[in-house]
């Protein structure tokens, strides 16, 4: 299972931050920083990830 | 494929649903994930996994013919970001959600924090207030208009304008036509501000001038633009202050968690949208023949998508009527869900936010002192009149 986000959306509202900081960050800059772009997240980041993608107020993460 | 859809008569408009509203909600979504309502004409989906679906699939259910109960609203409507679909979406809402973004917000933060420290500072000062007119509003009335640019002359109106821009996008009943004079107003006083440009320099309403003045967006949608800065702005945020000081008025050992633990008052605004939802619903048309949890829906089918109703479905949330602050509130609907979701939630998360943090710094503890009453809209929920006490924390005004 794979987070993929959907650059020019994201806002910055930093909501999947709160539910999976181990996947999804912003910097200093309140850009999305991805820790796992292009990568398949270990099973346990599973239900976190689902969290963030559920989260994202709008709309730009999405699982592949 | 009709008879597979239950119905559910009673009007979800009336003066005494649109006070009371849950007991409809929650017969709604024990009815069935669609559940058709005769007098609207309308299909209501009110489960929290069916409203996301619907929100978060744009492509199926569109907004092109309008998000409102009447067909009025929906002409009226056109030229909005709330009442377009796809790239002309995506045009309108970029211009719109440029500077409030949390990302463009940042600058804003300190000086949002010290208006609304000062609002509850002098609210506390006078100790027995009406939380809605002395703190709710006190704090987004005090700079939104001039982040938006609207001009000094005609803000004395703004606040019943904005109202009644939501009771339009309600069905046509006695609300909406009451109060569709004032709807009116407004549309017009936004032509004329685009016609006569006086908007602030540096606000969001200049910008949209300039874009407008440079080819990038169209100069017949700056007046449907500046309703979609100011419309929402207002009695949404609010709503969600009013609400989250009732809740902590009426749940002491919640306000305790706060004041131990302030790093959970984004999480706090997050339950009191769920619990409290300023807005009730919008709809959605379906482009083509769909499906919503299992259940078919025709081409054409108008769907009510209803936020409040999701964000107090039992199939999601574990005892979904308790204010909880403890609890993961982050998938509440209340700001809309999806490409659609709400541009400047940003900005309400911020206000709400720092009022609480305020109140928590200066106030021990908020007393009910007579009967809230919550105001009668089509579209938003929230109160009216909310008496409390604002007792002081001892030892100096910190």
């Amino acid at each position: 299972m794979r987070i993929i986000a959907d650059y020019p959306r994201c806002e910055g509202h930093g909501l999947c931050v709160d539910q999976a900081p181990d996947v999804l960050d912003l910097d200093d800059d309140s850009e999305l920083v991805h820790h796992y772009e292009d990568r398949d997240l270990p099973a346990e980041l599973e239900e976190p990830a689902r969290r963030a993608v559920d989260s994202c107020p709008v709309a730009a993460l999405r699982l592949g | 494929m009709t008879s597979t859809i239950p119905t559910y008569r009673p009007d979800l408009y009336s003066r005494s649903a649109v006070l009371d509203p849950y007991p409809h909600y929650r017969a709604l979504r024990d009815l069935g994930p669609v559940v058709r309502l005769p007098r609207h004409g309308v299909l209501a989906v009110a489960r929290h996994e069916d409203c996301r679906r619907v929100l978060r699939d744009d492509a199926v259910f569109v907004s092109g013919q309008g998000v409102g109960l009447n067909r009025v609203a929906n002409r009226v409507g056109r030229g909005t970001t709330l009442n377009s679909d796809g790239t002309d979406h995506e045009q309108r809402r970029s211009v719109l959600a440029e500077r409030l973004t949390p990302r463009a917000l940042r600058g804003m933060r300190s000086e949002v924090e010290q208006r609304a420290d000062a609002v509850v500072a002098s609210a506390v000062e006078r100790g027995d207030v009406d939380a809605v007119a002395d703190v709710a509003r006190a704090l987004p009335t005090s700079f939104v208009p001039d982040l938006i640019g609207w001009p000094e002359e005609g803000r004395e109106h703004l606040l019943r304008w904005a109202g009644a821009t939501f009771d339009a996008l309600g069905p046509l009943n006695r609300q909406s036509l009451r109060t569709a004079p004032s709807a009116l107003g407004m549309l017009r006083f936004a032509r004329g501000i685009a016609r006569r440009r006086d908007v602030r320099p540096g606000s969001l309403g200049a910008d949209l001038l300039w874009k407008a003045d440079r080819g990038e967006i169209e100069r017949s949608a700056c007046p449907a633009l500046m309703i979609d800065y100011l419309a929402p702005s207002l009695d949404t945020t609010i709503s969600a202050i009013a609400s989250a000081v009732l809740l902590l008025a009426r749940h002491p050992e919640q306000w305790e968690v706060l004041k131990r633990e302030p790093e959970r008052v984004p999480n706090a605004v997050n339950e009191v949208v769920r619990l409290e939802s300023p807005l009730r619903a919008f709809s959605r048309v379906a482009d083509r023949d769909t499906e919503v949890g299992g259940v078919p829906v025709a081409r054409g089918s108008r769907v009510l998508v209803v936020y409040a109703s999701a964000n107090r479905d039992e199939r999601t949330w574990e005892d979904a009527t308790a204010f909880d602050v403890t609890r993961d509130a982050g998938a509440q609907l209340g700001f809309g869900q999806g490409v659609h979701g709400c541009a400047g939630q940003g900005l309400a998360r911020l206000e709400t936010q720092s009022i609480l943090t305020a109140l928590l710094r200066r106030v021990e503890r908020i007393e009910l002192t007579g009967t809230p009453t919550w105001g009668v809209n089509n579209v938003i929920h929230s109160l009216e009149r909310l008496p409390v006490r604002l007792v002081p924390v001892t030892g100096g005004d910190r």
